[in-house]
């Protein structure tokens, strides 16, 4: 009792000294930084969580709709582009369909614009396209029967829908032209005016044939246009020319005696545009497995068409990107809803990222 | 008694407009004229179920075997989604509540009962939040999304009151030596 009543008061005595030291925290709103080197989106079914691939380390989210199958950029407005669709009961009820505008400083959205509810709503990197003059953006439709939407992204408005039976995938072209690959085995160039507005329409000639060895609905972007794969390894880069459809002569990813090889998986093909490097994520398969995941990533040099490298992989990938860096990263989805860089031209194994699970990667 | 009055004025009115259209369709049309359409109706309805639809349906059950519970069930050799055979439905039915949609995408599998090659039709049900149980992702025969019809990548949640995607179902249509 001698021993305690002191040492109540002691501490009754010290407390509160102490405690009127500490300055009482507030909370704050970080905003974004501006975009670092290797930076990029890693899109799920939860939104757009974004990375720096050099550190590991998330900057921010993008709340996107269940339904998104893309989002995009354009790095002089500092701003996202992303697709959406809203049941108003969540699985019932009232649908809406719009682009929607996100801000670089706070993720925000800044705008919406409303489209007809006709997009396709699944995941597939190029039902979207912003025009390389960074104004027009064109979204895929399937309602069945497929089309185009074309929206305004600078003056924030819907300019009109465009029927393309047949032909889906959107690769930007030129300054404000796409091409599309169309069911019938040839590919359809789209010109828009000033305004957005369909200017011309080209058809080239058959090149492939969708039952024999069909081109698959995802591509990468070439220096000069787009590479091409089909479902049996065999690249074409196509590209246009004025109101001409240029499709360059094919090779194989596949040297002889490796036919049992086949590209396959989700966002599976992806390329460094300066260097010339194509990245594809091959398995060991039979005919029809073009959406098994890949066991290996192979690098090809598209210049020369030879192989320079194939990644091993312990899980298999679903979805690839390489960032467009001098030193560029390449991002892997693992199979397992894992996130991995590699460095892209030495191919050696970095990081892991802690993320959901990666549909696609978009870089910045 | 006045509601009474309502109804046979109204039975009148019937009477009335009935007897003037026959009146006026027996001044514009000549009796070999009726004749000759009811003959191309008559005509019409007899060639009728020789249509491949209805030959499909006329045909009588497949006979197989194996767990319709299973993406190995012969019957999903194109099919992408959840099966509706575990989710309160079967593989010809959706399960309670939701939307059957009337558009679908087709494969063809290989019955390992009779060795035939059937024409699948696989339809989404709608209207309610995914199911989520016995994913399934075969892919024989399937093609890119510029091919839509044998893309089994789509949501094929289209004609439908809400278009949100429950799970898949899988119909035989008929046998493709009934369709060569």
């Amino acid at each position: 009792m001698r021993v305690t009543t002191p040492l109540a008061l002691a501490l009754a005595l010290f407390v509160p000294l102490a405690s009127a030291q500490i300055v009482p925290e507030e909370i704050s709103i970080d905003t974004m930084p501006d975009p670092g080197p290797n930076w990029f989106i890693s899109k799920t079914g939860n939104g757009g969580y974004i990375f720096d691939a050099t550190t590991g380390e998330m900057q921010g989210l993008l709340s996107l709709s269940r339904y998104t199958p893309a989002v995009t950029m354009w790095q002089p407005r500092r701003e996202f582009y992303a697709t959406e669709s809203y049941l108003s009961r969540g699985v019932r009820g009232e649908r809406t369909d719009l682009v929607t505008i996100y801000d670089f400083e706070n993720l925000s959205p800044v705008a919406e614009i409303v489209i007809p509810n006709h997009m396709a709503r699944l995941s597939i990197r190029n039902h979207l396209g912003l025009m390389n003059n960074g104004r027009h953006l064109a979204v895929l439709n399937m309602n069945p029967g497929h089309s185009v939407s074309i929206v305004d992204v600078e003056d924030r408005v819907f300019i009109y829908e465009a029927s393309t039976p047949g032909c889906a995938v959107i690769m930007p072209v030129a300054d404000s032209d796409f091409l599309q690959l169309c069911g019938d085995g040839t590919l359809q160039l789209i010109q828009l005016d000033i305004s957005g507005f369909e200017e011309n329409r080209v058809r080239s000639d058959i090149f492939f044939n969708v039952m024999e060895d069909a081109i698959f609905d995802r591509t990468a972007r070439s220096a000069n246009g787009w590479y091409l794969i089909t479902h049996a390894g065999t690249v074409y880069e196509v590209g246009s020319q004025g109101s001409e459809i240029i499709i360059n002569d094919s090779w194989s990813v596949l040297a002889e005696g490796e036919e049992s090889w086949r590209p396959g998986g989700d966002e599976f093909i992806t390329a460094h545009r300066d260097t010339g490097l194509l990245y594809v994520a091959m398995h060991e398969g039979e005919v029809d497995t073009h959406h098994v995941p890949g066991e290996e990533i192979w690098v090809l040099d598209a210049n020369s068409g030879r192989r320079v490298h194939r990644i091993e992989l312990e899980v298999p990938a679903t979805s690839i990107m390489v960032t467009q860096e001098a030193a560029p990263k390449l991002i892997v989805a693992d199979d397992d809803g894992g996130t991995h860089v590699y460095d892209a031209l030495t191919f050696v194994f970095e990081r892991t990222i802690v993320t959901p699970g990666a549909a696609m990667f978009e870089d910045f | 008694m006045k509601l009474e009055k309502i109804i046979e004025r109204g039975y009148y009115w019937i009477d009335d407009q009935a007897r003037q259209s026959s009146l006026a369709l027996a001044r514009k049309l000549s009796r070999r004229s009726f004749l000759s359409r009811l003959g191309m109706m008559l005509a019409g309805a007899a060639a009728f179920p020789l249509l491949p639809v209805a030959r499909s349906f006329a045909q009588s059950s497949v006979e197989e075997v194996g767990d319709p519970q299973s993406c190995e069930y012969w019957r999903y050799c194109a099919m992408s989604g959840t099966l509706c055979s575990c989710c309160g439905g079967t593989y010809t039915s959706c399960p309670p509540g939701s939307e059957a949609s009337p558009i679908t995408w087709v494969g063809t599998c290989r019955n390992p009962v009779d060795g035939r090659d059937y024409l699948m039709s696989y339809n989404d049900c709608c209207g309610k939040s995914v199911c989520s149980r016995c994913g399934c992702h075969n892919t024989e025969g399937d093609k890119p999304v510029y091919f839509n019809s044998n893309s089994n990548s789509v949501l094929w949640c289209f004609g439908t009151e809400n278009t949100s995607y429950h799970c898949t179902v899988s119909l035989v249509l008929g046998t493709t030596d009934e369709t060569n």
